[in-house]
């Protein structure tokens, strides 16, 4: 859309209210000598037929207010792109392609990256061959199975680095990734979108991480690796936000974007670090869902919980294909603590898929997350986690999910004995 | 060159006493001469600056502060008993126990108290912490879940509210939320016992009390005017009586001078 001409754009929009206009027109002419209810029909008719002829072809690229703004993400459903500034600026300005810009400064510093990028893919080009070269020699001769492992991985790390410099100095690279149209397969916009994540998302999640005693609590250690954004419907949920429980009673999505090649299939698993244990005066855990062979890449993101086993119309039940354990809507007493509910993207060993028969068996109270892990061979690539406790809308939803004698349970505070008086030299004994 | 000038002290004091001087004395005599004032005593007393003697550098023994160890080493402890009295943070808090703001170690949880080092917490720190069984030691071992006590009791409540049923909409567990006399819900306070109408209820009491205003008309100078002209008088009208209260109340604020009672 960037690309037209915007005075083919005025052109368009010209004849689309030409057209309006000749249509209202030849309506007018039908309703001579009526009462008003018509015109009010016949609004509606209209605005049914075509929402957009109003205000014709938006540009998510060059919108520049908010009226148009909001009309773009609503009845067409897509984001503008960039700053409302960037956009205004855009919209002023002869968009004129990097390369015929009319700065000389701009144009010689273009010239001198494009020698470096040259430089370094005859570098790669080089590294490869001693790769290929490296490959076909004689373990003996280069000192070793062992060392000549390292010697490859230590080529191959090389090359990779070689190839994020060939392009991350390019203006349009950084254009591309700033306006959410980077190709997430190719490996300079991971790089950047990785980097982006770990300057901000990261270090929030770690420290949600630390905060809430996930590390501790429900895994001996964690470093995600992956961005995994949790919603429910429309709500995008923080790491650690307290969740309504009538919003947490349907199944979440989730976004997760890994930052390294390949498809991989993953296990997501929610556990509730939190379940009080009165007869111990203790706590444990237990796990609210588990969904295991989910098929995702740089570019297959979107994981929509309650899409995954999608019903049958009929009566006949097919057999899930990725739910082990269906959505238990959190839940949590009167008075007590609130819940922490982690959510966990597991990577399944070697993409190989899970026997989900087998997991259905799991159990839910007492859920040894590390244990799980451990006899899956899974490994934890991204977290994230939100709460919930008790609010007014919790009774509903523990009578909906079969827990109406729980309803009445309220936790007091327990009174603790004081201790008894002794005299001094007593205590000394 | 220079030399005659350096002597030239030497050769007037030597002019000045017509006495023969010894040699033993000559470096007092050049001294002398040298000197800015030659002042023939020199007298150095030195004062003392301080006091040396009574309450002036502070009193060294003092009352004992009873500080030290409450309770020793596994004695059972419950919440808010003080395990250790000190100045400054000569031991910190480690496992359910809390810091005063005196730097006194107190209880968080029953338990039996341990004093102990975690160097992965931190090198040289020493801590006081509470375990809840008596065999138990700390530090805990690293990355285990965290031994924690729910400290809680279920009780069955008596008064369940009655639960709307699904298809009335939302449900709630609280008992219905009361209304003003419009019939509009009020809103449930922060703290949960304090109602109050909510804003759009409030925008619309005038429509409810069917208060008409006067249609603005663009352009109608005159009753511009006679609008401001209301409210410059009334402007002033606040002002005058503000004022009056001020002179009024002068006369009682007048303060007396240091020689009256």
């Amino acid at each position: 859309m960037a690309s037209v001409n915007p005075s083919i754009r005025t052109c368009l929009r010209c004849v689309k209210q030409t057209a309006n206009a000749n249509a209202s027109l030849s309506v007018s002419g039908a309703r001579f000598l009526s009462t008003t209810a018509p015109v009010s029909q016949e609004a509606a008719a209209q605005t049914q037929e075509n929402p957009f002829e109003k205000w014709g072809p938006l540009d998510p690229a060059l919108v520049d207010n908010k009226r148009d703004e909001r009309r773009l993400i609503r009845k067409e459903g897509v984001m503008p792109i960039g700053s409302r500034r960037r956009r205004a600026a855009l919209r002023t300005s002869a968009q004129i392609p990097f390369e015929q810009l009319p700065y000389q400064a701009f144009q010689e510093a273009r010239k001198i990256l494009l020698e470096d990028r040259q430089e370094k893919i005859k570098q790669i080009e080089t590294q490869k061959l001693r790769l290929a070269n490296l490959l076909k020699q004689d373990p003996a001769v280069s000192g070793g199975e062992e060392a000549k492992e390292v010697r490859v991985k230590s080529m191959q790390d090389h090359i990779r680095e070689l190839i994020i410099l060939a392009d991350i100095n390019d203006p349009i690279v950084k254009k591309k990734f700033e306006d959410g149209e980077g190709d997430m397969e190719k490996p300079i916009y991971r790089y950047l979108a990785d980097k982006k994540w770990r300057q901000y998302k990261k270090l929030i999640l770690d420290q949600r991480i630390e905060q809430f005693h996930i590390v501790p609590d429900l895994l001996p250690s964690l470093d995600p690796v992956a961005d995994v954004d949790l919603a429910f419907g429309r709500r995008k949920i923080n790491p650690g936000e307290f969740v309504d429980s009538c919003i947490s009673e349907s199944m979440p999505r989730l976004k997760v974007q890994v930052f390294d090649k390949g498809e991989k299939l993953v296990t997501v698993v929610v556990v509730d670090a939190d379940v009080p244990v009165p007869e111990k005066d203790s706590f444990t855990t237990r796990c609210q869902f588990i969904a295991s062979n989910i098929p995702i890449s740089p570019t297959q993101t979107f994981i929509p919980l309650n899409r995954l086993d999608p019903k049958p119309k009929g009566s006949e039940e097919a057999a899930p294909k990725h739910i082990a354990l269906p959505w238990l809507a959190p839940w949590a007493h009167k008075g007590a603590p609130y819940r922490r509910l982690a959510v966990f993207v597991l990577e399944q060993n070697g993409a190989n898929a899970l026997d989900i028969a087998a997991l259905e068996k799991t159990k839910r109270e007492h859920f040894n997350l590390r244990g799980f892990i451990h006899k899956q061979k899974l490994k934890p690539i991204g977290v994230t986690l939100f709460r919930t406790q008790w609010d007014e809308n919790m009774a509903g939803v523990m009578q909906r999910a079969g827990l109406a004698d729980q309803v009445k349970i309220e936790f007091k505070q327990k009174k603790i004995d004081p201790l008894p008086y002794k005299r001094r030299t007593e205590r000394m004994r | 060159m220079l030399l005659p000038r350096i002597l030239a002290p030497i050769r007037a004091a030597t002019k000045a006493s017509p006495s023969f001087v010894p040699s033993s004395r000559v470096l007092d005599t050049l001294r002398n001469v040298n000197s800015a004032n030659s002042s023939p005593t020199l007298s150095f007393i030195r004062n003392a600056t301080s006091l040396s003697q009574g309450r002036a550098n502070g009193a060294k023994d003092g009352p004992g502060k009873r500080l030290g160890a409450k309770k020793t080493g596994g004695e059972y402890v419950i919440p808010g008993n003080i395990i250790f009295r000190q100045r400054g943070t000569t031991w910190f808090p480690g496992e359910n126990c809390g810091m005063g703001r005196d730097h006194c170690i107190f209880a968080k949880q029953p338990g039996y108290v341990r004093y102990y080092r975690d160097p992965r917490k931190h090198p040289t720190r020493q801590y006081i912490g509470i375990t809840f069984t008596k065999d138990e030691t700390l530090p805990y071992p690293p990355n285990a879940p965290r031994r924690r006590r729910l400290g809680l009791v279920p009780v069955i409540r008596e008064s369940v509210p009655e639960l709307q049923t699904a298809e009335a909409g939302a449900e709630t567990g609280l008992p219905a939320a009361p209304t003003n006399a419009a019939g509009s819900t009020l809103l449930v306070g922060k703290k949960g016992y304090a109602f109050r109408e909510a804003n759009w209820d409030i925008g619309r009491a005038a429509e409810r009390a069917g208060v008409k205003v006067r249609e603005f008309v663009p352009g109608d100078r005159f009753r511009a005017w006679r609008k401001s002209k209301a409210r410059k008088e009334a402007n002033a009208e606040k002002k005058r009586l503000r004022g009056a209260t001020k002179a009024g109340k002068k006369p009682q604020k007048k303060r007396r001078g240091p020689g009256g009672r």
